[in-house]
């Protein structure tokens, strides 16, 4: 413990041990995230406030725990998603890649997924499966086929698809925030894994559902009836967000020599959109646009976030994030393949079981912790590398490992398709383990 | 002026076993988009609303509230919509039973009424609060009925 430590402990109520009161405090709120019985807002936002009160932190010091790099990236891309879906473009893009196979079962299937996989990785993959899922279920609802398999692939081409870049994937997000990793460092890395990670898993869908996915010529010419140029509701939002949208990314890869961080980049996007698309309008448009697309960006992810940021630092000024990477390095012997190895596999199963995001909050600071014992900043990477592949494809492995599965069998159940917790297991477990066997060979192969 | 003035007791009902057809036609003759349901007891058990109905003939997928803002691009005709009238004709319409979006009272206040048909409620059960009976209903029309200056006070 440092001297700002020992003379902080003081503060803590009742003279109490900041450690043990930082890791009660981070262990309750933890458990009760995962009991799913609160809103995880509410919990992150409870542990975060009782962490002040106690005086583990003082308020200047949870204001600095928080990332605002990740929450401003977040809440720009939500908002660009929020306009832009206005448009129609989604609903277009969905709909002509279906025709593109000529409405063949399979063909959709793997269409679909693609798309799913590509906007996951630009987008939010929660947004995009709310997007995307719906336009499935209509279309396996005229070829009259069972919509299972199509949101099952879905599922995995959004946890997948959302691995490849530094904005798919919270967990990618807080990683490049907490170390500068940028949007073409993430690129380089982890899309080309990615890509083989999806053909991996596209391959077993086949056999084990695609080949035996049949439609009728009648209920395919419904689909092939579709005119996707009529879902486009409004060609001049869509021109505005296609050029907002490209530009973002075009910024977050210049992000190296502009030394401008994706969070402006996202939220200067979403002002130049919002200007695009008010401009011209009375007051009263303005405010219902604004007030619209505000609104509907996720505040409970974002709030869940802000608690949690400020929960990590606690048990990490409280000294419990130290003692885990020690005890993290005594276990591995201070090897540095067996610690990334184990990092990659030890994230994939819990991530299968738990949310990633506090998971990864956590892991974070741990492997920062880890720095010394291995050196430069730089030869940090590959444990950086383990960390995203295993925290965002174990999201795969369970119906509950992440947020869009969660989405999907929500959509699905409503539309009357069932999700099983076992039935998903059986299938999506041993295909994750595959994604991660190929990452284990891809971060041995390249960085170990 | 009191509530008994204002809903109607002599109104047309189902039963949950009467079928869609039916009801559908009740809706047509007595030119009406909602009809509530009773039990053997009277008691209310929920609304047939059109919507309902017209809620079958669209895909599941665009009563999820996400995704498909519209229909634009389907080209479904009137015959195929017809096709899916005709296989919900017989179900019996408990099938399509849905809990009302407000209740009043004999003794709700002519006030509330008016709050209720102004924010957009129309059809609303009027339910016995001691038994549950359904009782009477209250529309847009009925209350304007009841506003009428030449009906005697």
């Amino acid at each position: 413990m440092t001297q700002g430590d020992a003379s902080h402990a003081s503060a803590v109520i009742f003279g109490l041990s900041p450690l043990w009161v930082a890791t009660t405090l981070f262990v309750v709120t933890y458990l009760v995230i995962m009991s799913d019985k609160l809103n995880r807002a509410i919990v992150a936002l409870l542990g975060a406030g009782l962490l002040i009160l106690v005086g583990v932190l003082n308020q200047e010091e949870a204001m600095r725990a928080v990332d605002w790099n990740t929450l401003g990236l977040l809440l720009g891309m939500m908002l660009i998603v929020n306009i832009t879906r206005r448009s129609g473009l989604f609903q277009y893009v969905a709909i002509w890649s279906a025709k593109k196979v000529d409405a063949r079962p399979w063909g959709i299937l793997l269409m679909m997924s693609v798309v799913t996989a590509v906007f996951s990785a630009f987008l939010d993959n929660v947004t995009t499966v709310l997007l995307t899922v719906p336009v499935t279920l209509l279309i396996t609802d005229e070829l009259k086929v069972k919509p299972y398999p199509y949101l099952f692939a879905q599922i995995f081409a959004s946890n997948i698809g959302g691995t490849a870049t530094l904005i798919g994937d919270p967990p990618n997000i807080m990683i490049g925030s907490a170390t500068g990793l940028t949007f073409n460092d993430f690129a380089v890395a982890l899309t080309p894994v990615i890509i083989v990670i999806f053909v991996a898993t596209m391959i077993p869908l086949y056999y084990y559902w695609g080949r035996h996915l049949h439609a009728t010529d009648e209920n395919r010419r419904h689909v092939m009836a579709f005119d996707e140029s009529k879902a486009i509701t409004d060609p001049r939002l869509l021109k505005q967000a296609l050029t907002v949208i490209a530009l973002v990314i075009v910024g977050f890869m210049l992000q190296r020599q502009t030394h401008v961080e994706p969070a402006t980049v996202a939220i200067f996007g979403a002002a130049v959109l919002l200007f695009l698309d008010n401009f011209g309008k009375d007051s009263e448009t303005q405010s219902r646009n604004v007030h619209g697309a505000l609104s509907e960006a996720e505040w409970i992810t974002l709030m869940f976030f802000l608690g949690l940021f400020v929960l990590v630092y606690g048990i990490q000024k409280a000294g419990l994030i130290d003692l885990m990477a020690d005890g993290l390095l005594k276990a591995t012997g201070g090897d540095f393949k067996l610690t990334a190895i184990a990092i990659l596999w030890g994230s994939a199963i819990l991530s299968a079981f738990i949310d990633n995001i506090p998971f990864v909050a956590t892991m974070i600071p741990l492997i920062k912790a880890m720095g010394p014992t291995f050196g430069s900043e730089h030869a940090l990477l590959p444990l950086w590398w383990a960390l995203s592949l295993g925290a965002c494809l174990g999201g795969n492995g369970t119906l509950i490992g992440a947020s869009a599965n969660l989405v999907v069998a929500g959509l699905a159940e409503r539309a009357g398709t069932t999700f099983r917790f076992i039935e998903f297991l059986k299938v999506a477990f041993p295909l994750m383990l595959i994604s991660i066997v190929i990452s284990h060979a891809y971060i041995y192969f390249r960085y170990l | 002026m009191n509530p008994p003035t204002i809903y109607q007791t002599n109104f047309p009902k189902l039963a949950a076993t009467d079928t869609v057809g039916a009801a559908l036609r009740q809706m047509l003759d007595d030119r009406l988009s909602d009809l509530p349901v009773i039990d053997a007891s009277g008691a209310l058990l929920g609304m047939f609303k059109l919507v309902e109905v017209y809620a079958t003939l669209l895909p599941k997928a665009v009563l999820l509230g996400h995704g498909v803002p519209d229909l634009a691009f389907v080209s479904d005709t009137l015959g195929q919509l017809r096709e899916k009238m005709d296989e919900i004709e017989d179900d019996p319409v408990r099938n399509y039973v849905v809990k009302p979006d407000h209740v009043i009272h004999p003794e709700t206040p002519p006030l509330e009424i008016v709050l209720l048909l102004y924010q957009g409620a129309n059809n609303v059960p009027v339910v016995d609060r001691d038994s549950g009976r359904l009782v009477g209903m209250v529309s847009a029309r009925d209350l304007l009925t009841a506003l009428d200056p030449e009906k005697p006070k």
